[in-house]
């Protein structure tokens, strides 16, 4: 675009430069040599600063429309939902293989399995969700009490929980069920399909834990098959199960690329009682696996809260070790 | 194992790195929300649209703010991506004329009121916000950073993706339009 013909070319963006005040020292000099004696661009230079005092009126006018309030608590209270849904993430070593654990305001959101180091399978990032971030610093914790607990040298890990991960409301009653589970005991997944009031949902409580975004913490490694077999884990990795099974004082034996959990070398509990016994105790060894829960040791089963049958005193006749 | 703790809230005093920065980015919000509505305000002279980028501004902020230097200018930062939001928003042209068309209508509040000898000041004005409004889109933008919110050149450069130079040149020529479209009115 011209220049307005008025002004001298030579001195223009210096003029402009100093009508809006922007001149340094130097272009200010020569701005005042020169319209000292060219009168066209002493006028140029009066009606750009009538025009940059205008700018200025209109900075200091009101706007229409100007009143942000109800703007900013719409925002804020979007702020809100998205911090809910945000999580920080980690990957950390453990005994077994990498892990990563995602955590929102709300506790922990996500604990899985990487099998192979660094790679973020597509599943695991689609439970992350876009907004996530890698955030070792809010993790560091977790990872050291995940690892505390694998290592057998804790038996609780009492995080907050954030359910944003679970997909449906039955699978969160199968994961709370499961998560009531005490250290060191199995059940069956019909055991839990019972106790959340569905026994007919065998194959979709297993489905449910399939799903389970929160492995180790919520205990899905202590629901087995009705045969006493494991059945499955983590994808293909059943050899991990019966690890976590180990540590808490489980044995298993090997049969057939899967691992099995012998019901005559279990301690045994009723539900709904409250004394565990030896399995071969009154009509024990009849009932299905789905109205038992097992324990390893009676050490288990008495940290969680059960006292030794009166009848076949499991605390003066212990099974074999 | 806590049977019931599925959905328990964070206890408080749970330490997560976040939190304090998450405190901080309300600190933010607070301090930029006004201006950086009403930068959008002048850009799009539509209220809902400028509701509508300025939360899209600060969402994004927001996921991005962790990753901002120490000491990062954060307020040059939130104009650089309500500026980039804002000339997305003008990608579609038909979106464009209709906010040019807004600005020029855009009267002062209480214009019509003033004496008769603010009328022809008033004429002046109104020719000038639909100079301002007619502006191609970066030297619009640039204008309003420098003249109505006082950025630094540098900072409108970012923004723009232009040097600073460039930034300079913008505003300087859309000072050149306005002092044109006002002739015979100063």
């Amino acid at each position: 675009m011209r220049t307005p013909r008025s002004v001298c070319d030579e001195i223009e963006p210096d003029l402009l430069a100093v009508a809006i005040g922007e001149a340094s020292a130097r272009a200010v000099e020569r701005v005042d040599g020169h319209v000292a004696t060219c009168r066209s661009c002493r006028e140029e230079l009066g009606h750009y600063r009538v025009v940059d005092g205008m700018v200025g009126d209109l900075r200091a006018a009101p706007l229409t429309g100007e009143d942000g309030t109800l703007a900013r608590a719409e925002l804020v209270s979007r702020l809100a939902d998205l911090r809910s849904r945000m999580v920080g993430y980690g990957i950390f070593p453990s005994p077994l293989g990498p892990v990563l654990i995602a955590r929102s305001e709300h506790g922990v959101a996500l604990v899985q399995y990487l099998h192979k180091a660094g790679a973020i399978p597509g599943h695991v990032r689609r439970l992350l969700g876009e907004d996530a971030v890698e955030d070792r610093a809010a993790t560091e914790t977790l990872s050291a009490e995940l690892v505390e607990y694998l290592e057998g040298r804790r038996a609780r890990l009492d995080w907050p929980l954030d359910s944003g991960r679970m997909r449906s409301e039955f699978q969160r009653r199968v994961l709370e069920a499961t998560a009531a589970l005490p250290y060191g005991a199995v059940a069956s997944y019909a055991g839990i399909a019972a106790r959340i009031g569905a026994p007919s949902a065998v194959r979709s409580v297993a489905q449910a834990l399939r799903w389970n975004p929160l492995p180790i913490v919520i205990p899905c490694h202590r629901v087995i098959g009705s045969t006493g077999a494991l059945t499955g884990y983590a994808g293909k990795h059943v050899e991990l199960k019966q690890r976590l099974l180990a540590v808490e004082g489980v044995r298993t034996v090997a049969a057939h690329h899967d691992f099995k959990v012998r019901r005559e070398a279990m301690y045994t509990l009723m539900d709904g009682e409250r004394e565990y016994c030896v399995p071969t105790c009154g009509s024990l060894s009849s009932q299905p696996l789905s109205v038992l829960t097992l324990f390893g040791t009676r050490e288990r089963a008495e940290a969680a809260g059960f006292s030794p049958c009166t009848s076949c005193r499991p605390d003066l006749h212990p099974l074999p070790a | 194992m806590a049977g019931s703790s599925v959905s328990r809230p964070v206890p408080s005093g749970v330490s997560m790195g976040r939190v304090m920065a998450e405190d901080a980015f309300e600190a933010v919000v607070a301090a930029h929300h006004a201006e950086i509505r009403r930068y959008l305000l002048r850009i799009t002279a539509r209220a809902s649209d400028a509701d509508d980028l300025s939360q899209e501004t600060f969402l994004r902020a927001f996921r991005a703010y962790r990753a901002l230097p120490p000491g990062a200018n954060v307020r040059a930062w939130l104009f650089t991506i309500a500026t980039n939001l804002g000339r997305n928003h003008f990608r579609g042209l038909s979106r464009r004329r209709r906010a040019y068309a807004e600005v020029a209508q855009h009267a002062p509040a209480g214009a019509s009121e003033r004496a008769d000898g603010q009328l022809l000041a008033d004429e002046a004005r109104k020719r000038m916000e639909r100079v301002i409004g007619a502006l191609p889109e970066k030297q619009r933008m640039a204008f309003i950073m420098r003249k109505m919110h006082e950025l630094e050149y540098t900072e409108i450069g970012a923004s723009l993706r232009c040097s600073e130079e460039s930034a300079r040149a913008h505003v300087f020529q859309a000072l050149r339009k306005i002092r044109r479209g006002l002739e015979g009115h100063l």
